[in-house]
């Protein structure tokens, strides 16, 4: 499967990756220049973390090899697609129950800000031709798509 | 290879799977009461008129066509015979297995109180079959009365406030889900369910319920004398694991079927997985100890370790609440908390571990406290606010690009 791999010595904390992300998954028309960066509606579904050493750590869905987020899905929603390796998540089935948000031991997962019935997850920008737009616009390469 | 399944909940299901995947030749066969595959964690939805029964299926479509699946619906297991490796169904007709799951869930615990065991108007909520009676009954009910307000008793709640319905919940506890959350927490959702036209009567029990001329209760006495009427009545007591088909089977039952770490019970060729086997009654434990059930009655010899189960996440009304670990204080305890007009945050820390946490409002990114709890990991070295504490802090990065957990 294709995963993308983090070196995270690489990274300098831009949120290049995140803007990408927003603009990926908006609801609305437009470019990123237009992107309401204040508008919850539009949300990253990766993030940059930094430790207690300034260190910046990228925390992106691993589309885990055992998913614990499916595990926890009561309703079918969360499912390993047997062919990409992916996770891809149906809202239209989505119980709202948020134990994936409980269970992905990383702490990837969040409810969505606006009505709280939808996870905000990682689709791998399989809409947008299967090139994670984070992965594009990372200007220091710290984050790049493999075959694991 | 012939494998039985006994039950299609989500532990049966998840077993079935991972045979199919580890045996593509063997037959399988699932037995189960329901007639439909269905969540559980959404009868709520069900009984509000949200979902049909379809739309609780957690499967994928054609499931049992895709895994080649024989499977048997709305029958009944009278008797297991490990000795003679077959069971008998209420049919009366045998089947036989060279490898058995028991995977048939649990069922509603109604407390010998007054008539409530006999009343046709009781119910539990537990199956489809439940939600389904339910509605049925609630068309010609006006006042529900349900005892508990646990998750399950507050499901029913949301469920049938949406068909207009007048509730009252009675729960013995001084505040509602007593197992999950504090009392400022709790207090946030009674106000919801209040508001919404629900009624508590709390710190009370029901102590005389008696059948009238139609068969069904009517009104209920708490224990100080105060009686509520009610047409239909909802029993959230809890479950107690569906063993009554095991019984002179030899198989080793406590509270649940006894299984060691490879989820194997006494008997030989025989696993159980889910709720019948009183670990956990948590959804996803479920699911993981069906994969690891499977994957042995194939050969394999996984161990069940993931045993963690004290968690929880709740939403009603669009309020979303996590619960990890233990809620009430102990001596040597050191509380946090944060608040302000969105969220509740509460994390209780004994010697720099994490004992619990109760996240209300904003549960973003919380799946790290599970981590640190179950893990017992030691945090006091970390120079932040403690709800600022996250993986970043753990960060590791495997050969394949998946994240670990530092060692601590």
């Amino acid at each position: 499967m294709k995963r993308i791999i983090i070196d995270y010595q690489k990274c300098d904390g831009c949120k290049s990756c995140s803007v990408a992300c927003m603009q990926a998954h908006r609801e609305t028309e437009g470019t990123v220049y237009d992107l309401d960066l204040t508008d919850p509606h539009n949300e990253s579904r990766n993030r940059i973390l930094k430790d207690a050493d300034g260190q910046y750590k990228p925390l992106f869905c691993r589309h885990c090899d055992d998913p614990k987020c499916v595990e926890s899905c009561m309703s079918g929603a969360l499912h390993k697609d047997p062919e990409s390796g992916h996770v891809f998540y149906d809202e239209t089935r989505c119980g709202s129950c948020f134990m994936c948000v409980m269970n992905c031991p990383y702490g990837v997962l969040k409810p969505d800000t606006v009505s709280k019935t939808k996870v905000i997850k990682c689709d791998f920008c399989v809409n947008a031709g299967g090139e994670p737009s984070c992965v594009a616009a990372c200007p220091k390469q710290a984050i790049y798509v493999e075959e694991v | 290879m012939k494998y039985v399944i006994i039950g299609a909940g989500v532990a049966g299901i998840e077993a079935a799977k991972t045979i199919r995947q580890k045996d593509s030749a063997g037959e399988i066969r699932m037995i189960s009461k329901d007639a439909d595959v269905h969540s559980r964690c959404m009868l709520h939805k069900f009984i509000a008129g949200e979902r049909d029964e379809k739309g609780l299926d957690f499967t994928e479509e054609d499931f049992f066509q895709k895994h080649k699946i024989d499977w048997m619906k709305g029958v009944q297991v009278t008797e297991v015979h490990p000795d003679a490796k077959e069971i008998t169904l209420d049919s009366g007709e045998k089947i036989s297995y060279d490898k058995l799951l028991l995977a048939g869930g649990a069922d509603s615990f109604i407390p010998p109180v007054g008539e409530l065991r006999k009343a046709t108007n009781v119910y539990g909520l537990r199956n489809l079959s439940d939600a389904q009676a339910i509605v049925k009954e609630a068309e010609q009910a006006e006042n529900v009365l349900i005892i508990g307000s646990g998750l399950v008793g507050l499901d029913a709640a949301y469920g049938l406030l949406e068909r207009g319905k007048k509730i009252t919940i009675v729960e013995m506890v001084d505040r509602i889900l007593p197992v999950q959350l504090d009392k400022h927490a709790a207090c946030a959702y009674q106000a919801l369910f209040e508001k919404a036209g629900v009624r508590f009567v709390l710190g009370r029990k029901a102590s005389e319920a008696v059948c009238e001329a139609d068969g069904k209760i009517h009104k209920v006495t708490l224990d100080n004398g105060k009686e509520i009427p009610c047409d239909l009545l909802i029993v959230a007591a809890g479950v107690r694991s569906a063993i009554a088909c095991l019984e002179g089977s030899g198989i080793e039952c406590d509270r649940g079927v006894t299984v060691d770490a490879h989820l194997k019970t006494s008997k030989d060729d025989v696993y159980a997985a889910g709720d019948i086997t009183g670990l956990s009654g948590i959804w996803p434990n479920a699911a993981n100890q069906g994969k690891i059930a499977g994957a042995n009655m194939c050969g394999g010899s996984e161990e069940y370790n993931d045993t963690y189960a004290i968690k929880n996440t709740i939403n009603f009304f669009g309020l979303v609440t996590l619960c990890v670990g233990r809620i009430l204080e102990e001596k040597g305890d050191q509380i946090q908390i944060k608040e302000d007009k969105t969220q509740y945050k509460r994390v209780i820390l004994k010697d720099g571990k994490v004992q619990g946490i109760l996240l209300q409002g904003d549960i973003s990114h919380a799946g790290t406290w599970q981590y640190l709890i179950k893990n017992q990991i030691d945090i006091s070295k970390i120079q932040k606010d403690i709800f600022h504490v996250n993986f970043a802090d753990f960060y590791q990065i495997d050969e394949n690009g998946e994240y670990r957990w530092a060692e601590n």
